[in-house]
């Protein structure tokens, strides 16, 4: 049941999906992994939209280089760690979900412990390896990934619901070489709406999901695309799921 | 016969979004790469491994649909046929 204040707090979104929406939001735990470019413009838009429980996971402490993108993070933050200095900003802006923070690296040792009960993955990495390993952790368990990556002006973003859609390694089965990335901030703010935006319709049962389909935006055209996706039979990490 | 090429993300940056080349009949996903990369090192760089095959990571489509294992270099283009190239990004 919601309450007064949270009637009041969330009246202009009832109005699109009804309290019985909100209440799905409200009795939801998200995972975000990475509280970066990606994990920023997430995790306040969740936050905002009333999702109850976030799980936030980064292993790393702020950085003065972080500051053009990451922007729950701010100047008086660098040397904080990232979910700290995150969980602070969040709780600021909704007192009444549950902020979990984990500064941990996600491993093959930590990420089951981290994830199993979670009914959303947001992948919000930086880094194919963690990405790989995020995605059999969905495959395993079940639970659909909210795949998101960016480069300087580009963007990439699609919506994994194992055994349904394309995996993580049927679309990629070989990971990029390993950067340090050149980014503006609005692309990892672009992309990161996509995923919150993608998250929220999966949790309230709306509206069409990027199943099958990779979203790929071009910042400097400013033109959004889309390529078609399919499941990969000999996919090593999803091909043995039925549908 | 032409052929289109369609160009994502970096390798827009070096070849442009859309380009049309004239390859001879027969000519190979792998021939097109090559011909391409002859204008510009950048793209034959970023294309291709040190051993010259075409990088494990990108992603390669014909007229939107993906060719995976040996099709990537072989698979013979038609005219009029459209080649994506896209490559994956990383950054979160």
């Amino acid at each position: 049941m919601l309450n007064r204040d949270e009637l009041e707090r969330y009246s202009r979104q009832v109005m699109l999906f009804g309290e019985t929406g909100q209440e799905k939001l409200k009795s939801a735990t998200v995972v975000i992994a990475g509280v970066g470019g990606l994990g920023c413009p997430v995790a306040t838009y969740l936050t905002a939209a009333g999702v109850g429980h976030l799980r936030i996971i980064d292993h790393d402490v702020v950085e003065r280089t972080n500051l053009n993108r990451q922007i729950l993070h701010w100047d008086k933050d660098i040397g904080v760690a990232k979910t700290e200095s995150a969980g602070e900003k969040l709780r600021a802006i909704n007192p009444d979900i549950v902020i979990e923070t984990a500064k941990v690296t996600i491993d093959e040792e930590t990420a089951p412990g981290l994830i199993k009960d979670a009914d959303v993955i947001v992948d919000a990495m930086d880094n194919y390896p963690t990405r790989y390993l995020l995605n059999r952790m969905a495959c395993k368990f079940g639970i659909p990934l909210f795949h998101g990556a960016i480069r300087g002006f580009d963007g990439q973003v699609t919506t994994i619901i194992p055994g349904k859609t394309a995996c993580l390694s049927c679309i990629f089965p070989k990971a990029p070489p390993k950067e340090i990335f050149p980014v503006i901030g609005v692309t990892p703010g672009v992309i990161g709406m996509i995923q919150a935006n993608e998250v929220l319709k999966y949790l309230l049962g709306t509206g069409e999901l990027l199943e099958n389909r990779l979203l790929v935006w071009d910042g400097l055209r400013s033109v959004l695309e889309t390529i078609q996706v399919e499941r990969d039979p000999s996919c090593t990490e999803c091909s043995h799921i039925k549908k | 016969m032409k052929v289109r090429i369609k160009a994502f993300a970096r390798f827009r940056e070096i070849i442009g979004g859309e380009n049309t080349v004239d390859l001879d009949d027969g000519t190979s996903v792998l021939g097109a790469l090559k011909r391409l990369s002859a204008g510009s090192d950048e793209f034959r760089e970023a294309c291709f491994d040190r051993e010259g095959t075409v990088a494990s990571h990108v992603v390669l489509m014909i007229n939107g649909k993906r060719i995976s294992g040996k099709d990537r270099e072989t698979m013979v283009l038609q005219d009029g046929d459209e080649l994506a190239i896209f490559p994956p990004v990383a950054g979160g």
